[in-house]
This record gives structure tokens, sequence and C-alpha cells, in this order.
């Protein structure tokens, strides 16, 4: 019998299993970020998102700055090897968002603890210093064997996850390789998985190597296929990272109007991933190993 | 770029690499930790595992990365785990060293890359722990690697991202026997925690005690056997400049 098809457009996938007000995981630690699915919640004009995971990264300062988001929930906020989370500080001085701020490990095992369905897990960190009691309550446990003082690191269950991967079959058994960081536990303990990748193939091409498939199909609300889903960010063994695009969004991302400028170009502006990539110089889409990628039309 | 400032950059990557000693291994940030690590690969210890939080175990990247998920990290690793992996080994006392840097620090050696100013209303909002907090709790030695500029040591952090040797009350933290920083390195001179509490043990040439001081409004102690001017070999300089380059 033949798995029944989740391939759909990221349109589609975004509009039914994306609600307003969702807490949403974000995949992709530096490697396989899913820029396309943000970009594609910001053209739909989401509402009050919770955002999620351990280090962060320009997506969520562009969704902030795009009005979509009510919280964050991070191990680290920034741009990383190049500097600060200018949208980010501009919302949190203004009131306009919430935060939690934990610690990468922190962050790691709360969304573990969720894979796991157990409330907490306990761990020798967050007794000191100031980000227990900043933004966050960490509660003490005492381990019932040794009489040790750990810290109760609660539980995160994700209504959604956004992850972007190499390949998947139709029927959403997705295929993801390379630096993983804290992807597959975000994923894992999410309700809800919107995957998007590089390419669709065929179910004997996920049976051939089964120990690639990092989430099965029947953990996968829908797969869309989106060539260059992830820049700036790279796919391992299919584009580079684009460091230039990061250094870039530092300096756009310090004004509010260069901000919102950059968003109605580069996001609200464009129908999609080919025609994002089509914003580039062709010389730089090439050399990052993404030509083919963008759209053909101008 | 002054020549006196390039000179205090290669310092610190040189003696941040020459703390680390061979066939250990090495939880490993961004900037300068990244760079001690592979100069002290690609010299004196060829044998150090670095290891990175997004989960690459045993790297050697060919250039300095600009995030611990950049290409040349899993382009140079012998293992790709994940975050879980390499904090779980933390915890678990499975690596040796971790290297640090921060905004503000200390005479506690606590660190700040949070907020300078009020946590509630900052004067500038920062990037947070990431790993920080946890590599300086859990990692046995901890080294801080700081430039020298003295309004980032201060009498007390304005927030403690990285929880040093003792708090605001003066009292040790809580924590297992020999974790807590170990060293801080500037590009000028070599500190450590003697009673918890920072203290000049060497400084680098052309620096002498007063260099190594010159401008620090915190209290730090002086070694009375503090090495004055030790100098470093030319030729691990000189591949601490051609790395950062």
């Amino acid at each position: 019998m033949t798995a029944p098809s989740k391939l759909v457009s990221l349109p589609e996938a975004i509009r039914n299993h994306l609600p307003d007000g969702s807490t949403v995981f974000i995949g992709g630690f530096g490697h396989a970020v899913p820029f396309a699915s943000a970009h594609e919640f910001i053209r739909q004009g989401k509402k009050k998102l919770t955002l999620c995971r351990a280090g962060t990264d320009i997506l969520f300062d562009q969704a902030i700055a795009a009005g979509c988001v009510s919280k964050v929930i991070f191990g680290y906020i920034g741009n990383p090897g190049v500097g600060l989370a200018h949208s980010f500080s501009r919302a949190l001085a203004e009131g306009r968002i919430e935060m939690e701020e934990w610690t990468n490990f922190s962050m790691v095992l709360r969304l573990h603890a969720a894979r796991l369905g157990v409330p907490f897990l306990p761990a020798d960190i967050l007794k000191a210093g100031d980000i227990a009691g900043g933004s966050i309550d960490v509660r003490p446990v005492t381990c019932p064997y040794t009489g040790k003082l750990l810290s109760a690191i609660p539980a995160l269950k994700p209504d959604v996850a956004l992850i972007h991967a190499q390949r998947a079959d139709e029927a959403g058994n997705i295929q993801f390789w390379g630096i993983d960081g804290d992807t597959r536990e975000g994923a894992l303990a999410s309700d809800t998985v919107i995957a998007t990748v590089e390419e669709i193939v065929p179910t004997e091409t996920i049976r051939k190597s089964p120990e690639r498939t990092m989430i099965p199909a029947h953990r996968v609300a829908s797969v869309s296929l989106v060539p260059g889903g992830a820049h700036p960010s790279y796919v391992q063994d299919y584009y580079g990272r684009d460091d230039a695009h990061f250094a870039e969004y530092d300096k756009i991302s310090r004004k509010p109007e260069t901000m919102d400028a950059y968003l109605e170009s580069h996001i609200r502006g464009v129908a999609d991933r080919a025609a994002y990539l089509k914003l580039f110089e062709p010389a730089r889409i090439e050399a990052l190993g993404l030509a083919g990628k963008a759209g053909s039309a101008a | 770029m002054p020549a006196e400032t390039k000179q205090e950059d290669l310092n610190l990557i040189v003696a941040t690499a020459l703390s680390l000693k061979n066939g250990e291994t090495c939880f490993v940030g961004i900037g300068v930790p990244s760079l001690a690590a592979m100069l002290a690969k690609r010299t004196h210890a060829p044998d150090l595992v670095l290891i990175y939080e997004s989960g690459a175990i045993d790297s050697n990247p060919a250039i300095p990365p600009l995030s611990t998920g950049s290409p040349c990290i899993p382009d140079s690793s012998l293992m790709i785990g994940d975050c879980l992996d390499v904090f779980g080994d933390l915890q678990a006392g499975r690596i040796d060293v971790g290297l640090l840097s921060a905004a503000q620090v200390d005479k506690y050696g606590n660190l700040n890359s949070t907020v300078i100013g009020d946590y509630r209303k900052p004067k500038l909002r920062m990037v947070g722990s990431g790993g920080a907090h946890d590599i300086e709790t859990l990692a046995p030695r901890t080294l801080i690697l700081m430039p020298h500029e003295p309004r980032r040591f201060v009498a007390f952090v304005d927030f403690i991202t990285s929880p040093g040797t003792r708090g605001r009350d003066g009292k040790a933290y809580d924590r297992p026997a020999g974790a807590g920083p170990s060293e801080l390195i500037t590009g000028r001179g070599r500190f450590h925690f003697a009673e918890g509490v920072l203290t000049l043990v060497e400084t680098f040439d052309p620096f002498g005690k007063a260099g190594a001081l010159e401008g620090f409004t915190v209290d730090v102690a002086v070694d009375p056997k503090c090495r004055e001017g030790v100098v470093f070999p030319e030729a691990t300089r000189a591949l601490a400049a051609e790395l950062s380059a």
C-alpha cells in the first residue's frame, strides 16, 4: 500500500498547520535554518507567535521586525559571529515582546523533556548567577537517591516545528544530515512538524539509508519542496553559507527604516523562494552553489 | 590597527593556546576561543579534541568559523553529534576545559554577556548566555579570554550570565570542587583565581605589571612570584597572525 502524500505547497502548509498564537520551534543550528518557511509566515501576516530554540539567528530578528512574534524563548539571541539582534532589542525596549531567557543546555533539556514526555529533567546548572530569577523561574529539585540539589528544567512542548532538510519522500519521511544542534530534539518534541526540503526522492531512496531519516512520516504534517529554502544559511552537500549576507543584515537591521525596506523588498514583496533568490547577484548565487534554484522569470 | 593592539591580540591567542594541553578535550566558542584552540592544535597540541556546542566533535576548522554550525566545522570533524551529546558530556565531567569571552568580567570571574545596565531596561541588550553559563558552571577548567579594555573589568558585572567563583555576597558558589574559572588571559597578562580572586601571575612582552593593570579600576591582586615580560615563540606568534588575518 502506498502511504498518503503529504506533499503540499509551502503557502498551503503554513496556512493549514501554523495558526496564530502558536508556539513554534525553529529548526537549524546555523545549518539548514528554515528561512523560506519563516518568510512565508511573514507574508501571511501570522500574529502572536512564540518562537523558540536554543541558539537563534537572524530569522528570529526578521520575524520580530515583521510583527509576527509576541514572545521568544531562547538560550542565545543574535547574529552569530557578527553581532546583536537589533530588531529584537528595539522590540524589547519598546515593550512589544516578551522573553524567556535560558541557556543553550537548558533549552535542549527543555525540548528533550517534552520529547520524552516527562515534565522536567534535572540538571546541575542555573543554581547560581542571574539567569534564574531574571526572566525565568527555575525551581530546585532534590535527588531522591543521593540528596543532591539540582535544577528542575521544565519541559517545553512546541505546537509546531519548522524544519528544513536535505530530502524527503512524498509521504514525509524527512532525511537530514550535517549539523543538527537541537533540531531533532525540537522537531520530535513538537506536536506538528512542517518540513521544507531541497529534494523529493522516491521512498526507495529513503529505504536505502533509513539511518538518515530524522523525522518519520507519521510525525510530519506536511512536506514542501523549496530548493534554496535555507539561504542565507546552508545545507550540507547542497549549498554554502552566505556569510556576507549575515554581515549585510547587521547593517540593514540597525535602523527600522532600512529593516522595513528589507522586509518589503526581500520577504513581503516576493512571491516565493525562487523570486527571493533572484534578488541576489547571480555570481554570488553561483558561488554558493544555489544556481538553478533562483527563478528564471524576471 | 595600531601595532600595540595587534601585538596584544596575538598575545591573547598565543597565551591561551599555550594553556591547552595535548590530549585534552576542549569546549570551544566562536572568535578568539576558536583561534586559540586552532593554534594549539597546529602547534604543541595536535591531539587536542575541539568540541563545538552545535554537536561537532574533534574538529579542526581550516578557517575561523563564524558560527558553531558553520560549514568549516562539519567539514573538519570526526563526529557530528548534537547539542545533547556535547552538553551531556560537559555535565558528566568528560570535557576538560572550556574557553569563554564576555563583555564584562569582575574580580570573581563572573561573566556578563547579557545586558549592560539594568536587566529590565538595558542600555545595551546583548546575546545572552548561549552555552557560556553551562560551560563556566560545569567545565573542570574554564579559561576566560578578554582583550585589555579596562572598562570591561568591573567591580561587579551588571548581570551574572556565567557564575565565577563567588556571588555578590562574597560567598563561594556551591559547585563541584575544582570547577569554575581557572585563568583569565588578556593581551597583556595572565591571571589566576587564587582564593577565588583575580590575581596577576604573568605578564607578556612588552608589558610589565603596571602595563598589565593599566587603567584597571577594579581590585586585582598581584602574585609575589609574578613573572614579567614573558616572550612567546616567534613561530607560534607568526602562525597566530596567519590564522587571525
